[in-house]
C-alpha cells in the first residue's frame, strides 16, 4: 500500500521542497531465507531478494519493494484486529476508514480494501475484478484482484491480494504496481512470496 | 485554487497547516543532504552515428516568486524558455551529431496513453532520485557499484512516433525567480539569522532507449543555472540538464560549470 | 476588503418595501458583462490561464471521467439553461467520478463537476443553482482575486515572521483576512447565481434549497461519526465559505424578494441520473460515512419514493457498518428491493450475506443460491458458492 497522504492544496502557496523522509533505514530481504513480517507470527521466503522499507503503511503492517514503492509494491497486513483500520488514517476525524471486525465473512476482505482505497485516494476509481476462494496458510482465505489510479491521474495501477481472517484477525499480502510494464515484471517474485505464508 | 475550487462550506482548512506551509515556504533554503544527481547505465553509450531522439513534451514552468514565496506563473517567460531550451537542446545535439525532434502528441486513445507513460516515467524518476540519488533513503538492492537499472518497459516503442526513433528524451524544468520584495525580505532575513532562499530553479532529465525500453541515463538538480528566458541562459540551463549524458560528454566544448558551485549564483541573479 | 452583501439585501429590502408586486426586470441587480471568447490580459491573469491549461491537458485523460453523452448532454443543457445559450457555449464540461459535493470552474473556462453533486441535487433547478454559482466565480474572475489577496497577505505574513518578535497573533489575523476575502467572493457569486437562476426558467427558491440539505448531511454525518452536529452559525476565522445556514439564509430571503412565479416545467433529472444513480449511490455508500449516506438516501427517497436502487444501496450501507441490528435492517432493506420485483441479482447477493452474518444460515445460503442461479457467471461465483457449501 504507497498511499501517501492526500495533501489538501493549501491555497496557492506551493512548497517546492524535496520530500526528504523523516526515518531512513531501509533493509536488505535475501532470497531464499524464511523471515517473519509485519511484527506478527506470519512468515515468508521469498525467492529473490527484495528490499524493505523502514516506513510502515500501518502498526501490523510492512512493505517491500524492488524499485520503489509507486513502482512496486508487497505489503504484509499481521492479524489486524478487531475495530482497526487497514492502514494508518490520514484524518481520522472527517475521513475515518472502514475498520475490520471479527465476524467478517471472507467476502468483506475485499469490499474492506476497497473502500479503504477509495477514501485514502480520493478517487472513485478503485475496481475489483477477480474473486476466488484459495487456501491460505491452512485457512479458508480469499484471493483478489483489483485497478485502480489515484484521483487525476492517468496512470493504471493493478493489484493482487491474498488473505484470510484467522482467530478474528485479517491477515493479508498485496503486491501493487503500475499496469505498464512494473506489474508483470515483479508479478512472478510476488506470487513466490505469497504462495510462502506460514505460520 | 481558491475561489472557484469549492462550494462545499464544510472545508475549514485548519490555521496550523497553514502556517506551516507558509514557513515551509520561507525555509526552502535546500539543506545540503547527501544527494546525487546523475546516473547512467553502465556501459551503455549512444548508438554510433546520428542518433534519431524524440523531445517528449518537456514539462516547462516559469514564473515569479513572491516575497511571501507563492509561485506567480508567467506565460511569456514560460513561452520564451519553451522556444529558447528547444533551440539550445537542438544545437548541443546536432553537435554531437544526433537529431533531436519534438514529439507530435497523437489525440484521442493514444493521447491518454502517452498522458499515462509520461506519469510513469515521472513515478520512475522519483523512484530514482528518492531510492538511489538520495543516500539516506537508497534501497540496499540499489546499493551496489555501478548499478542503474531503471525503465518503462519495451513496450513504450508501441506509442505512435516513436517506433522510427531511438531515444525518448524528458526534461522538466521549474523556475521561479526570486521578485525584488523577496530579495529585500531575504537581507533583511539574514539579518535576523533566518534562512530565506529566494528562487526555485530545478529540473530534470532522462534519457530512454526505445529498443530496450531502459532509462539509460537520468539527471536531476534541484539547484540549476542559466536564466532559461534568454537564448544565452537556456543553453547554460540545457549544458547542466545534460550533465552525464551518455556517449560523447556534452560539456566537452564548454568550460565545464558544476552546477552547485553556480547555484548560488543564480539566486542573486535575478 | 468590504463584504458586498449589505449593499445587496437592502437593494432586495427596499424594493419589498416600495411594494412592487413583480420586480422590473431594470431593477435587479445587474449581471456581469459578458464578454464573448474572454482574454487574459494582465501577466498575472495570463500566468493563471496558463497554469489552468497545462491542468486541463490533465484533466481531459483522467480515468474518473465520466464520458457518457447523455449526462454531459444533461448538466450541459442545465447550464445553458441557467446562465443562457451565449454564455455556456464556450464552457468545456467535465464530469469527474469523485463522491462529494463539489464543482468548480477554472480561470481558463473549464467547469469540472464531480459525481457527488449530481447524485445530491433533487432537481435541475438545484443543479442550476450551483452551476450558477460556479460560473459567477468564473465570469467575476475570482480566481485572479483571491490569487492577488493571497499574494498580499503572504508578503505582509513573512515581512512579519521576520520583523516582528513573536507575529504568531499577527500572522493569524493576516490568514483571517485572506479566508475573509474568500468569504466575500463566495457571497459575490451565492448573489450571481442566484441571478442568473432568477432569469431563467428555474425557479430560484432552489438555491437556498441545495444549503438546507447541505446542511442537514454535514449534521447528519456528524452525528453518524458520533459527534454533535457541527452546523456553524457564523463563519470562523479560517472558514474558505459563510456558514451553509447564512447561505440558506440570504438566498432564502432573496429568493422571497424575487417571487418569481414561473410555469412548471418537465423536470428531466431523475430520468437523466436513472443510468448512474446505482454507481453514484454506490460511490457514496463506499464513503464509510453513514449519517450522511442515510442522510442523502432519505432525501433521495423523498423526492421519488424507496425505489429499488436506492433501498438496495440502503442495504449494503447497513450490511457495511455491520452491527447486529444493522444486519436485520440490511435484510429487510432487501427483501423489500426484492418484492418490487425489479431488484438485480446483487439484491439475493446482499440479503444472503447479511442472513449468514446474522447466523440466519439456512435463510442465507437459500439468498445465495438464489444469486449464483440469477447471475451464475458473477465475478465472485465461487467464493459465494464456498459459503453455500459450508
Amino acid at each position: 500500500m504507497s498511499i501517501k497522504p492526500l495533501v489538501a492544496p493549501v491555497a496557492l502557496v506551493v512548497v517546492a521542497a524535496f520530500a526528504v523522509p523523516a526515518s531512513a533505514g531501509n533493509k536488505l530481504v535475501p532470497a531464499g531465507q524464511r523471515i517473519a513480517v509485519a511484527k506478527s507470527a506470519m512468515t515468508v521466503q521469498p525467492g529473490t531478494e527484495w528490499n524493505k522499507l523502514s516506513e510502515r503503511p500501518g502498526r501490523k503492517a510492512e512493505t517491500w519493494t524492488q524499485d520503489g514503492d509507486e513502482l512496486n509494491d508487497l505489503t504484509f497486513y499481521g492479524g489486524i484486529e478487531s475495530g482497526k483500520p487497514l492502514f494508518r488514517e490520514v484524518d481520522r476525524k472527517n475521513q475515518p476508514l472502514p475498520k475490520v471486525s471479527a465476524t467478517m465473512l471472507i467476502t468483506d476482505i475485499p469490499v474492506l480494501l476497497e473502500n479503504s482505497y477509495r477514501i485514502a485516494l480520493g478517487a472513485a476509481s478503485v475496481r475489483i475484478d477477480t474473486i476466488e476462494p484459495i487456501p491460505f496458510a491452512g485457512a479458508k482465505g480469499v484471493h483478489f484482484t483489483y485497478t485502480f489510479s489515484k484521483q487525476n491521474e492517468t496512470l493504471q495501477r493493478r493489484g493482487d491480494a491474498r488473505g484470510a481472517i484467522i482467530g478474528g484477525k485479517l491477515y493479508l499480502v498485496t503486491y501493487e504496481a503500475p499496469s505498464l510494464y512494473y506489474y508483470d515484471r515483479s508479478a512472478a517474485a510476488a506470487r513466490v512470496v505469497a504462495d510462502s505464508v506460514q505460520f | 485554487m481558491g475561489a472557484s475550487d469549492d462550494i462545499g462550506g464544510i472545508m475549514l482548512k485548519s490555521c496550523r497547516a497553514l502556517l506551516a506551509a507558509l514557513s515551509l515556504s520561507l525555509a526552502v533554503a535546500a539543506p545540503a543532504y547527501a544527494q546525487e544527481k546523475t546516473g547512467a547505465k553502465p556501459g551503455f553509450s549512444l548508438m554510433p552515428g546520428t542518433a534519431r531522439i524524440v523531445l517528449m513534451r518537456p514539462s516547462i514552468r516559469v514564473g515569479a516568486q513572491s516575497t511571501g514565496g507563492m509561485y506567480e506563473p508567467n506565460a511569456d517567460w514560460t513561452d520564451q524558455a519553451r522556444e529558447n531550451i528547444a533551440a539550445a537542446l537542438a544545437k548541443a545535439q546536432t553537435g554531437l551529431g544526433n537529431s533531436v525532434v519534438a514529439y507530435a502528441e497523437p489525440l484521442g486513445a493514444d493521447g491518454a496513453k502517452v498522458a499515462e507513460y509520461r506519469e510513469l516515467f515521472g513515478a520512475v524518476a522519483s523512484s530514482v532520485i528518492e531510492y538511489q540519488f538520495f543516500k539516506g533513503n537508497r534501497l540496499p538492492t540499489k546499493k551496489r557499484k555501478d548499478q542503474f537499472e531503471w525503465g518503462l518497459g519495451p513496450d513504450v516503442r508501441a506509442l505512435p512516433g516513436l517506433d522510427t526513433a531511438d531515444y525518448a528524451l524528458f526534461i522538466t524544468t521549474e523556475d521561479h525567480f526570486g521578485s525584488t520584495g523577496r530579495k529585500v525580505l531575504q537581507v533583511f532575513a539574514a539579518m535576523a539569522r533566518i534562512p530565506v532562499a529566494a528562487g526555485v530553479h530545478k529540473g530534470f532529465a532522462g534519457l530512454v532507449d526505445l529498443r530496450t525500453g531502459d532509462l539509460v541515463w537520468l539527471n536531476a538538480d534541484m539547484q540549476m543555472g542559466g536564466d532559461v528566458r534568454d537564448a544565452e541562459g537556456a543553453d547554460k540551463r540545457v549544458r547542466q540538464l545534460l550533465e552525464g549524458f551518455p556517449g560523447k560528454p556534452v560539456e566537452a566544448s564548454v568550460v565545464s560549470a558544476p552546477a552547485i558551485a553556480a547555484s548560488p549564483a543564480i539566486a542573486s541573479a535575478h | 476588503m468590504r463584504n458586498p452583501l449589505p449593499a445587496l439585501v437592502p437593494a432586495f429590502l427596499l424594493a419589498a418595501a416600495m411594494g412592487t408586486a413583480a420586480i422590473a426586470a431594470d431593477k435587479r441587480p445587474p449581471l456581469p458583462t459578458y464578454t464573448q471568447a474572454y482574454t487574459p490580459t494582465t501577466v498575472d491573469e495570463r500566468g493563471l490561464w496558463m497554469e489552468a491549461d497545462e491542468r486541463e491537458r490533465v484533466q481531459r485523460e483522467s480515468r474518473s471521467l465520466v464520458k457518457d453523452p447523455a449526462l454531459n448532454a444533461y448538466v450541459r443543457g442545465v447550464l445553458c439553461r441557467t446562465v443562457g445559450e451565449d454564455r455556456c457555449r464556450s464552457v468545456r464540461l467535465y464530469i469527474d467520478e469523485v463522491p462529494a459535493f463539489n464543482a468548480f470552474m477554472t480561470p481558463n473556462g473549464a467547469m469540472v463537476v464531480w459525481t457527488g453533486l449530481l447524485l445530491r441535487v433533487r432537481s435541475e433547478a438545484e443543479l442550476g443553482a450551483i452551476l450558477g454559482h460556479e460560473f459567477g466565480h468564473f465570469e467575476l474572475r475570482h480566481s485572479l482575486k483571491d490569487f492577488r489577496s493571497h499574494r498580499i497577505g503572504t508578503d505582509l505574513m513573512a515581512w512579519a515572521s521576520i520583523l516582528v518578535r513573536n507575529s504568531g497573533n499577527l500572522q493569524y489575523a493576516m490568514v483571517g483576512q485572506m479566508y475573509a476575502f474568500s468569504r466575500d467572493q463566495e457571497r459575490e457569486a451565492d448573489m450571481t447565481g442566484f441571478q442568473y437562476l432568477a432569469r431563467s426558467q428555474y425557479p430560484s427558491s432552489a438555491a437556498a434549497d441545495v444549503w438546507v440539505n447541505v446542511m442537514g448531511e454535514a449534521d447528519a454525518t456528524a452525528i453518524g461519526r458520533k459527534g454533535r452536529a457541527q452546523h456553524k452559525y457564523v463563519a470562523g476565522v479560517f472558514a474558505t465559505h459563510p456558514t451553509d445556514l447564512a447561505r440558506a439564509t440570504y438566498l432564502r430571503a432573496a429568493a422571497i424578494e424575487a417571487h418569481d412565479v414561473k410555469p412548471a416545467v418537465v423536470d428531466t433529472h431523475q430520468a437523466a441520473m436513472a443510468k448512474w444513480l446505482p454507481i453514484f449511490l454506490n460511490d457514496q455508500i463506499k464513503l464509510n460515512d453513514f449519517g450522511g449516506s442515510e442522510y442523502l438516501l432519505a432525501n433521495l427517497a423523498g423526492a421519488g419514493g424507496w425505489t429499488t436502487p436506492l433501498l438496495c444501496a440502503r442495504g449494503d450501507l447497513y450490511r457495511e457498518r455491520g452491527n447486529p441490528r444493522d444486519l436485520v435492517s440490511a435484510a429487510q432493506f432487501y427483501q423489500e428491493a426484492i418484492a418490487r420485483g425489479d431488484a438485480p441479482p446483487e439484491a439475493y447477493r446482499g440479503l444472503g450475506l447479511s442472513l449468514l452474518r446474522s447466523q440466519q444460515l439456512a435463510e442465507g445460503r437459500a439468498a445465495l443460491v438464489d444469486y449464483l442461479r440469477l447471475q451464475p457467471a458473477a465475478p465472485d461465483a465461487a467464493l459465494i458458492a464456498t459459503l453455500v457449501a459450508q
